[in-house]
């Protein structure tokens, strides 16, 4: 009994998890599809030559959302990865205010910031420009980082870099032989974070990237709200591919090591 | 050897350093100019003078308030309904069995999908003309698109809740998971040998064990709907919508003097979700510790 | 005579050495008028040449999308050296108030070259004192616009005075499902309401602030006030308020009938979807030859058809505009005169391929342009040109548009 309904939860789970995504790949096929046709009247590849032309702008967009993506992530680590070492290892005053002020970004609806940072941007000149929308996606992605980095840190023990300086070994040399071993597992889950709020952030992009920095949602938008749903889900598919392959990398660290995704519980 | 000590102490200051001032910079800067906005200070309209007129403004308007119920009540039941669904299918997920890497793994597939992907697929799926809605037709269940129960765009908002369930059900679930596989059998098992029956095992064993990291996801994921923008624009109603919207419907505006409106309606927002969750968090951990 | 043709021969083959062979075909062509900053057509073709342009427009058509690239965009490329960039936008007010922030912050040189833009928002704009020019007039293929034409000298009631530049015009028609409504479509606004109080839940119409509700809204009050005439002055709050409680009253008594009991209204391009699934009996738009290119594309059933009210359909004109601050306006103006050239509109009104009207009568073009345009092969849901040409309405001031819109939110929408 028990184990019947075990696989009728597990046969559910992977039903409810693919029933919005499989259906994609059909309409990304379709010319005509209708009410209440079960299949395609009439099939076609227009969807996707679309996708591969200049015109749609799904290149450009998936190259600059992977590039955007990429520098949030590499400045989050640049910024977050010292922080949660010095508040998972270091004790000093303040220490629960600082970590208060750095998960606010995640708990505080971010909309009044975005907003405020759009009018400032237009005065610095950041506003159209690569670096700004770069800008704009750290602020979510910061607590992300620090909030798993800080778990892994805290039950990850001092003692071997310890032992590493003893016998020589030279600060990079500790990090790159001791300290980055021990928190990969987890830095690749953080990276995972981050890489993916920024992958899919749409309103900010479009505020402070004003139209000149195009990435994919706002590629895809377009055609969910215009119900051209041949080509957005081609466009759908295109923007999916590489968040599927990120989690094929982290699936593991992200099911079985409790330390990482742990630190969520000590938000 | 003062100058190495000063160096040790302002050692964890100096690490924190980078994080902080690019959160205060950017996001409490955005929020001040914000906040500025909200009460008047706004040169570009050459406006100086502090005043809470566009709070008495937005606190007069219905609409504000509809706005809010909406934004309000969808976040509350995707996240209470998204932390039961995740504890529950946690439960099943932590038992190794034949094939639990790729259930798991297919629990998890939702969690790197974009929100805007997740909700093309939601409408595509049970929108009155959706594949469900053909299916039912396929199997004599109606006879048009109009007699299939109605999903997207109805004031519920029931796509918008059901996209919110299908991403977040496995973001909770998965940090669930983790304090569960990190738990291992022996408390369950002493609870066991003391005559503890399943739910009592379940009630006073488990739960306090993954209460904490349910409390934290799902107070991220009530925040992250309560700010949310582009799903309900995509699949809700025009009228009520969430909160964001309307804000940012007034500070697309192109009338410029809509702006303080729309800032002051956000502050709103932030002050309600602060307390709102702070509120939640005492209750929780009030109920929890009993 | 003789020393005149020399000369022009002697600036033609200057021109072909200065600009490139591509551009010499062009250099008869001459400035009508002054324009800000430059002094001959010469000049402006030579300031854009291997520039960019930056085009802000909706984005939501792919058609729409993949026709301004291949023939707008490719053209240009290859006529002038100019680099089309189409930015593609969600809301056209997303652009309006991007250059309303650029001028609070006092940004000189902006990023957009040239906005597809609508009335009201030109209004906004132009009030402001945010646009480049007077140009519009002064390049070469202004000569084919007639400006006394009161629909090409005001938009939404806004004089144009040379700030936008005409190139597609485009009349309101209502599309509907024959397999559903019968071969006789209700063509006044009492038979329509009788036609869904029989037929619950198959007619609706977009939420305002999109454009298309807007305009059957507008067009309910031209009903309720026996005509257009009433609206097309300066803004009056009593004749406003006189027409508009039977206005409210005609939708407010239409609510429980329409898709979904009037509970929410659709996104104008929800409806469309919701025509081609056979949710609904009807759409509408700006566009006559929309239900003859969905058909074509496999959006629409091949049961469409389209029609007029009785009581006539609004028309205006698509304006391209250039801001305060674009970095190009020389390109821009080049490319909102090619849109103007006898090649774009021999596309552009080709159903085969846009399947647009235009702002201009074939008669001030060529003989060969006439011919062509007189065998284009008309789908059976398009109206013919003379048919609505005969219904047309002019468009109020923009005034009026907004009160109207406010007034549907308040009293219909959120009642």
């Amino acid at each position: 009994m028990n184990k019947i309904l075990r696989w009728l939860v597990l046969a559910i789970i992977v039903i409810t998890a693919l029933a919005p995504i499989l259906p994609q790949f059909v309409w990304s096929f379709s010319h005509r599809w209708l009410f209440p046709s079960l299949l395609p009247s009439q099939w076609s590849t227009e969807p996707w030559e679309y996708v591969f032309t200049a015109t749609s702008r799904v290149g450009e967009g998936f190259f600059n959302s992977l590039a955007i993506a990429v520098v949030v992530s590499l400045l989050s680590i640049l910024v977050g990865l010292p922080a949660s070492r010095a508040l998972a290892l270091h004790n000093f005053r303040g220490k629960s205010a600082i970590e208060w002020l750095l998960m606010v970004p995640i708990i505080v609806p971010g909309i009044v910031a975005t907003m405020g940072i759009h009018q400032v941007f237009i005065r610095l000149g950041l506003t159209d420009t690569f670096i700004g929308v770069c800008l704009v996606h750290l602020i979510p992605c910061i607590p992300y980082m620090v909030l798993v980095m800080s778990s892994v840190f805290a039950n990850y023990g001092t003692e071997l870099e310890d032992t590493a300086r003893t016998l020589g070994a030279g600060t990079f040399s500790v990090w790159r032989f001791v300290t980055l071993p021990g928190i990969l597992p987890g830095l690749l889950v953080a990276t995972m974070f981050t890489f993916l709020i920024s992958w899919g952030q749409y309103i900010t992009t479009v505020l402070i990237g004003g139209g000149t920095i195009i990435t994919l949602p706002m590629v895809l938008f377009p055609f969910i709200s215009g119900t051209n749903y041949p080509n957005a889900a081609a466009i759908s598919l295109v923007f999916v591919a590489p968040a599927i392959l990120v989690l094929i990398f982290t699936s593991r660290q992200l099911g079985r090591e409790s330390s990482v995704m742990g630190g969520f519980g000590r938000l | 050897m003062r100058w190495l000590s000063l160096m040790e102490k302002l050692r964890a200051p100096l690490m924190i350093l980078p994080a902080v001032a690019t959160i205060i910079l950017l996001f409490f800067g955005g929020l001040l100019v914000g906040l500025g906005q909200s009460l008047g200070y706004f040169p570009a309209i050459d406006s100086y003078d502090l005043t809470l007129q566009y709070y008495a403004e937005v606190l007069s308007d219905n609409i504000f308030f509809e706005s809010l119920w909406q934004t309000f009540r969808l976040a509350l039941l995707s996240t209470v309904m998204s932390s039961v669904l995740a504890i529950a299918l946690a439960l099943v997920l932590r038992q190794t069995f034949k094939g639990s890497r790729f259930f798991t793994f297919m629990f998890q597939l939702s969690i790197p999908i974009p929100h805007l992907v997740a909700a093309a697929g939601i409408v595509l799926l049970v929108s009155q003309s959706g594949i469900l809605a053909r299916g039912a037709y396929a199997l004599g269940l109606i006879d048009a698109p109009r007699d299939f129960p109605v999903m997207v765009f109805d004031r519920p908002g029931t796509a918008i809740q059901l996209t919110y369930l299908w991403k977040e059900v496995p973001f909770i679930g998965v940090v669930v998971l983790a304090v569960l596989q990190g738990i291992g059998p022996q408390y369950e098992e002493v609870a066991r040998t003391l005559g503890a029956n399943s739910w009592q095992r379940f009630r006073f064993v488990l739960l306090p064990l993954i209460m904490p990291g349910v409390l934290s996801t799902s107070i991220i994921v009530f925040a992250y709907v309560f700010a949310s923008y582009e799903i309900p624009l995509l699949l809700g109603v025009r009228h009520p919508t969430t909160l964001p919207v309307l804000a940012f419907q007034n500070y697309q505006d192109p009338d410029l003097s809509l702006r303080p409106q729309a800032m002051a309606m956000s502050i709103i927002l932030t002050l309600i979700a602060i307390v709102l969750l702070v509120a939640y968090k005492r209750l929780a951990n009030y109920a929890v510790s009993r | 005579m003789f020393s005149f043709r020399r000369m022009a021969l002697i600036l033609m083959v200057l021109s072909m050495v200065v600009l490139g062979s591509a551009v010499a075909q062009d250099s008869a062509d001459e400035l009508l008028g002054p324009v800000p900053g430059y002094e001959t057509w010469a000049d402006v073709l030579a300031a854009a040449q291997g520039t960019t342009v930056n085009w802000h427009m909706w984005g939501g058509s792919d058609k729409i999308n993949s026709d301004v690239d291949n023939d707008i965009g490719a053209r240009v490329q290859e006529l002038y050296g100019i680099t089309l960039n189409r930015v593609p936008l969600v809301d056209t007010a997303d652009v309006v108030n991007k250059i309303l922030d650029e001028s609070a912050a006092g940004v000189e040189t902006g990023t957009v070259d040239l906005i597809w833009i609508n009335g009201e928002n030109f209004r906004t704009l132009k009030d402001a004192e945010l646009l480049f020019g007077p140009w519009a007039e002064a390049i070469p293929n202004a000569r084919y616009v007639d400006w006394s034409d009161p629909a090409l000298a005001f938009d939404f009631g806004t004089p144009v005075e040379g700030y936008e530049s005409p190139w597609g015009h485009a009349q309101f028609v209502m599309e509907f499902n024959t397999d559903l409504v019968g071969e006789e479509p209700p063509k006044t606004f009492e038979a329509l309401a009788e036609w869904a109080a029989a037929n619950p839940g198959l007619f609706t119409y977009p939420a305002i602030p999109d454009f298309t509700g807007s305009v059957f809204v507008r067009h309910v009050f031209f009903w309720a006030a026996g005509g257009p005439e009433s609206f097309l002055g300066e803004f009056d709050q009593a004749v406003f308020d006189q027409y508009a409680p039977i206005v409210w009253d005609y939708l407010n008594g239409l609510e429980p009938n329409l898709w979904r009991a009037g509970e929410t209204y659709p996104e104008a391009s929800v409806l469309t979807d919701l025509l081609a699934n056979q949710e609904v009996a009807f759409n509408m738009g700006y566009g006559p030859g929309n239900a003859a290119s969905n058909i074509r594309e496999g959006i629409y059933p091949e049961s469409v058809r389209t029609f007029v009210f009785d009581t006539g359909t609004i028309s205006n004109n698509n304006f391209v505009t250039i801001p305060y601050n674009a970095p190009n306006p020389a390109g821009a103006m080049i490319v909102a005169n090619f849109m103007l050239g006898e090649e774009f509109q021999l596309k552009m009104t080709d159903p085969a391929a846009w399947g647009w009207l235009s702002p201009i009568p074939p008669s001030v073009y060529s003989e060969e342009f006439q011919t062509t345009v007189a065998a284009y092969e008309r789908h059976p849901a398009t109206l013919s040109a003379d048919d609505l040409a005969a219904a047309a309405l002019p468009e109020p001031p923009a005034a009026w548009v907004t009160a109207m819109e406010q007034g549907w939110i308040e009293n219909v929408l959120q009642k």
